[in-house]
């Protein structure tokens, strides 16, 4: 850690916490959860057809799981926080869209069936954690695997 | 060339990714997911009932018809102390006709005539079940009970009625159901009446206490 700016480091460790504690939490609800109610949820956003809704529903939850983890452990940090900010981003262009178009989506279909709170807190919600992913990105390397692993 | 830093954090992603996807896996076989909640018509028993069964069911199944009876039973007797969800899980490569008749119980109960519908099914479950065409028991049943016909059979074309169906076969799928009936006692996995009387002695204790408040 950079001794004169130790706040910041610290900072970018808690980022990096929320965002990986956020998305391990989303990838555990919706791989819990039958990936039929996560597609469902995707297709209510009317950008992808039933099958491929389908498709990304079997997939993202894994990748937000894996990445979740990951962020949080520190490896490889700067890559995951990057993968994070890319799907928050991904979902903003969805939540948006949909604000956008004024489409009758009930549920986000963020946490699965446990429920998620409307569009534009979603949208918003996001915005904030996007700006985490960003700080993690660049000063989310305090106690960090990958820290430990480069100092053996 | 991979350096010997970057070898060793992929090995530990890999073993990060190997052991979440385990743990997962295991947690859907043990039944450690969240309770997704059935339909309110398909639920019955006080919300705060101490024991709380989930029964996997398929109207064509001779089996689900046996434990409806004791389900029956278990409800009159623990009242207050038993709250029991049905869901759906027809065994379609064996009962052609087992998503008709659960999309039919469903729009009978959007109807408020689940439970009643079910009974029926359950009983002409041998002249239904092996039907050549789409059994005309299904209307019989639903006039016998007074439900408006028209808006059953515009339900049971519902995309939302399939898809609630649809749910219902992935989540059992997904916890590794098997056989009708299958039933999830306070989260505990009981396959047939036999086994779901032995863990509701396990519950006595709970049931009773909760039956007498």
């Amino acid at each position: 850690m950079n001794p004169d700016k130790p706040v910041m480091a610290r900072l970018g460790l808690l980022a990096r916490l929320a965002v990986g504690g956020l998305f391990v939490y989303a990838g555990l609800m919706k791989t819990l959860a039958p990936a039929e109610e996560f597609g469902y949820a995707i297709e209510g956003y009317k950008v992808l057809n039933s099958q491929l809704s389908l498709y990304a529903a079997y997939v993202l939850p894994w990748l937000e799981l894996w990445s979740g983890l990951m962020l949080c452990a520190g490896i490889f940090t700067r890559l995951n926080a990057l993968f994070a900010g890319a799907l928050l981003v991904l979902f903003e262009g969805l939540l948006g869209q949909a604000l956008l178009r004024g489409l009758p989506v009930t549920s986000c279909g963020c946490f699965g069936s446990s429920g998620g709170n409307s569009l534009a807190r979603e949208f918003f919600q996001n915005l904030f954690f996007l700006a985490l992913a960003w700080l993690a990105y660049k000063k989310g390397s305090y106690g960090s695997a990958d820290r430990y692993v480069e100092g053996l | 060339m991979i350096s010997r830093t970057n070898a060793r954090l992929a090995a530990l992603a890999l073993l990060i990714i190997f052991s979440s996807t385990v743990a997962v896996l295991l947690a859907r076989q043990f039944n450690l997911t969240p309770d997704r909640p059935a339909p309110a018509f398909r639920t019955f028993g006080p919300a705060d009932a101490p024991v709380r069964i989930y029964e996997y069911t398929d109207f064509a199944c001779p089996a689900c018809r046996h434990a409806a009876g004791k389900i029956d039973e278990l409800l009159k007797v623990y009242s207050g102390g038993l709250q029991v969800s049905f869901k759906h899980y027809p065994l379609l490569s064996i009962h052609p006709w087992s998503l008709h008749a659960a999309a039919y119980a469903d729009c009978a109960g959007r109807q408020g005539r689940f439970m009643e519908y079910a009974h029926l099914l359950f009983e002409g479950q041998s002249e239904w079940g092996e039907a050549k065409a789409l059994p005309r028991q299904f209307e019989d049943y639903a006039k016998k009970l007074g439900l408006d016909w028209d808006k059953m059979q515009a339900c049971s074309e519902d995309p939302e009625t399939l898809h609630a169906l649809q749910l219902d076969i992935s989540e059992a799928d997904m916890k590794g159901v098997d056989a009708t009936p299958t039933f999830f006692i306070n989260g505990k996995r009981a396959v047939g009446s036999g086994q779901l009387l032995d863990q509701a002695q396990k519950f006595d204790a709970l049931l009773r206490k909760g039956a007498s408040r």
